[in-house]
């Protein structure tokens, strides 16, 4: 059976070899390409992201994929939305901003809180810190599509899968010809 | 990549493994029994053209790594744009030159040089092979022949195919067309 499957690399020819190898680096680098594609015309450094927690509830529920945009000239608001990174922590927050301060030169610090959670943001920030800054944000919640990031928070709780998925998909490009 | 021609045997339902099959079944034919000498320039082309998308994405995604995002914007709207362009090309390339060719052949016949190109398609749930072997000669001229015969006719029981047919039916092919050319 694993002979029969290989037969067709067997049989290739040191070019349709190189080809094979290369239409399955086009495909990665396709959806590479359209992830990097994305950040540019978002201006999000990740303009896709699963709300993983049920703290924005009922606005956001868990495995909601949210859509994010960051452009530098517009400014944060009181009451948006917005994605956040704090120092420690891997996985960045969706919180709403509730309060704001604004400097004559263009500077803000604010502070969050998720419309579920009872007390704001401060006990989740970095030690010590009591504000956000523009530098912490990842980007503000444009758009939403319910549910599809389901799969996703299956495939990080059961990595095993997400391994096997990826590896009989990798497999099946690399040995099938064409 | 052994040049011993074992029996190749293939799944003959499935219709992109027995064209590949016969493909490389008529290749042997051009450059072992026909003595032609396989010239690599088309495909060697396309492989250039994805090894440079894939160059260009790398680029990109070690770029972003070294430089992250807000600094490697300009990089990587560079890298993006040329990374599309480039599969344009490439879909440009094997729809417009390509064209299914799989094998570019040369032969020398006294001090010129014939070309012969093969190419081959099937159409979706059909078991109709078409072939078009094309030959060009010194003088720009061309002539082509080409066969529409069934699996059947080239691949066994057994899904083997038989090398004996595609020597007999390619050399029918190729001396129609070389002959053809003294008649002129």
């Amino acid at each position: 059976m694993l002979d029969s499957l290989f037969d067709d690399v067997k049989r290739m020819n040191k070019r349709q070899f190189i080809y094979q190898v290369l239409s399955f680096g086009m495909i990665v680098s396709s959806a590479l390409m359209i992830w990097k594609g994305l950040m540019v015309v978002t201006g999000s450094e990740s303009p896709i992201v699963v709300v993983l927690s049920g703290s924005m509830e009922p606005a956001f529920h868990r495995g909601d994929l949210l859509f994010l945009t960051n452009y530098p000239e517009e400014p944060v608001r009181v009451g948006e939305i917005v994605v956040f990174k704090v120092e420690g922590r891997d996985i960045p927050i969706v919180h709403r901003v509730l309060k704001l301060h604004e400097k004559n030169n263009g500077t803000v610090k604010f502070l969050t809180k998720g419309d579920n959670n009872s007390v704001d943001d401060r006990g989740l920030y970095a030690q010590g810190q009591l504000w956000l800054t523009k530098k912490d944000v990842v980007g503000r919640a444009r758009g939403f599509l319910p549910y599809v990031g389901m799969v996703t928070i299956y495939m990080n709780e059961y990595p095993k899968f997400k391994f096997a998925v990826l590896a009989c998909l990798a497999i099946y490009v690399l040995v099938h010809r064409e | 990549m052994t040049e011993t021609s074992e029996v190749v045997k293939i799944n003959k339902w499935d219709g992109a493994a027995a064209k590949n099959a016969i493909d490389d079944a008529i290749r042997e034919v051009f450059t072992g029994d026909l003595k032609c000498k396989e010239s690599f320039a088309l495909i060697d082309g396309r492989l250039f053209l994805c090894a440079l998308a894939v160059g260009v994405a790398l680029y990109a995604l070690l770029w972003d790594y070294l430089y992250p995002f807000p600094q490697s914007r300009l990089v990587l709207i560079i890298c993006v744009s040329s990374y599309f362009i480039l599969m344009g090309i490439l879909t440009l390339y094997t729809t417009l030159k390509e064209k299914g060719i799989f094998v570019v052949a040369k032969e020398k016949v006294g001090n010129n040089t014939r070309i012969w190109e093969a190419s081959s398609y099937v159409k979706k749930h059909d078991d109709k092979y078409n072939l078009v072997v094309v030959m060009r000669d010194a003088g720009g001229r061309s002539r082509e022949a080409s066969i529409n015969k069934s699996f059947a006719n080239f691949i066994d029981v057994n899904g083997a195919v038989v090398q004996s047919v595609v020597v007999t039916e390619i050399t029918k092919l190729y001396n129609s067309l070389s002959s053809d050319k003294k008649e002129k």
